[in-house]
């Protein structure tokens, strides 16, 4: 049987609500810290709600206890986790009726230094390339470097000719046959091939004018 | 991981609740284990023990033999005591330090007497009078203890188990080291002594190497 949450006791000669802050707190933790205890308890018994229902109570505690062992949110659910699994495969260590959090904690302890031990290993032996970051993994860097080359063919399609600019446009962007093109255009398949061709090699120019500078 | 993946986490492990027998308290469980030992030990010492040679090694130190063999068996219950302890998620830490004084004396006691052997026999107590059946009895002594051993603090799935297995690793060896004070047909030279404790070095250190095997730690 849980027991309630919250439980105002008796107190005699005193208001029940003119409980210290402290003390109200108090009372409350260990409130909680029975609740820890019964619902473990039953889980060691096969209980699988109040075993869910004990996981979820631990967490936030399980949390602040990663929190001020780690430091690095981040890393802290992966602990809080490892931390369950765990707890999952000792948890016929724990002697019912025994303080609950001490417990725990350990066992979160445990998986924090763990985690802590695992980041400094990896830190040592592994060198972040950010380069290769921005190159392939992350898009938008990937965008950033297709607009600049955008950029750069606008850039350059200025210096063609506008029979140059039709022809290429046609024939290499939209991939129209040469006879499309011609119909498209009013050009002949002839003028095409040139205005394709002389197109491409001032391209080409550019951009090698460009790389070596 | 998120928090839907933490959530995911307790779904599972709430689905393989499946019943568990909590274990004693450790000290309970090692209590009980010390017990065993000691009948055991008894019963061998009675059987097979050397009890004449013991009297004629110790004859005018019997209080030194008792003190000695006492810190062994000290060294022996605060090490098992500390390697149950820490077995489980809680235990203090203080409990690594815990069987060091009597270790300690254990050692000086035995060097004492080493130093009384020399000063009574001139050279003659100083090399080595065993052929290394000591040391092998010491070996074979916590191989049979050993074995039980980490397979009773494996049930506890040690979270430390380097400190589980070094503690557990030293108390299986002074554990031997009190028996052999029954068996042993001679007086401790300073080179045995050093042999001796090369084999409770080599106990601990084989307890701490398969400590991953040993004690499937969790």
């Amino acid at each position: 049987m849980i027991s309630p949450r919250f439980r105002l006791v008796p107190h005699f000669g005193r208001a029940p609500f003119q409980v210290t802050a402290n003390r109200r707190e108090t009372e409350l933790a260990n409130d909680g810290d029975r609740d820890w205890e019964a619902l473990l308890a039953a889980a060691q018994g096969g209980d699988g709600e109040a075993y869910r229902a004990f996981l979820r109570a631990i967490l936030p505690y399980a949390r602040a206890v990663a929190r001020r062992r780690l430091g690095d949110e981040s890393q802290i659910e992966d602990v809080v986790q490892d931390a369950l699994l765990t707890l999952h495969r000792v948890r016929h260590t724990y002697q019912p009726g025994r303080p609950v959090r001490p417990w725990l904690a350990a066992i979160v302890n445990r998986r924090a230094i763990d985690a802590a031990r695992r980041r400094g290993r990896i830190g040592t032996r592994e060198v972040s390339d950010d380069l290769a970051l921005e190159t392939f993994a992350d898009p938008e860097a990937n965008s950033i470097e297709a607009a600049e080359a955008s950029e750069t063919l606008s850039r350059m399609m200025t210096g063609l000719t506008p029979k140059q600019k039709e022809a290429l446009e046609l024939v290499k962007l939209k991939e129209m046959s040469l006879a499309e093109a011609s119909a498209a255009s009013g050009q002949s398949v002839g003028s095409l091939k040139v205005n394709v061709h002389r197109a491409i090699r001032r391209l080409r120019r550019g951009l090698d004018r460009d790389a070596a500078e | 991981m998120t928090g839907r993946a933490t959530e995911d986490v307790i779904a599972s492990l709430a689905a393989e609740a499946s019943p568990v027998r909590p274990l004693a308290p450790p000290l309970s469980r090692a209590g009980r284990l010390l017990l065993v030992l000691g009948l055991l030990s008894v019963a061998t010492i009675i059987l097979l023990g050397d009890l004449d040679g013991m009297a004629t090694r110790y004859a005018g130190r019997e209080s030194m033999m008792m003190a000695e063999t006492g810190a062994m068996l000290a060294t022996a219950i605060l090490a098992f005591c500390g390697a149950f302890a820490l077995s489980v998620p809680g235990g203090s830490r203080a409990w690594l330090a815990a069987p060091l004084p009597a270790f300690l004396l254990w050692i000086g006691l035995s060097g004492a007497g080493c130093y009384d052997l020399m000063l009574r026999r001139g050279l003659g107590g100083w090399g080595a009078v065993g052929d290394g059946d000591c040391v092998l009895f010491l070996l074979g002594a916590s191989a049979a203890v050993g074995v039980p051993v980490l397979w009773l603090l494996s049930r506890a799935r040690p979270l430390e188990p380097l400190a589980v297995a070094t503690l557990g690793g030293l108390g299986v060896a002074a554990t031997a080291a009190a028996l052999l004070q029954f068996f042993h047909p001679y007086a401790v030279t300073l080179i045995d002594l050093a042999f001796h404790l090369l084999a409770v070095l080599i106990i601990v250190a084989v307890a701490a190497l398969l400590r991953r095997l040993a004690l499937r730690p969790a």
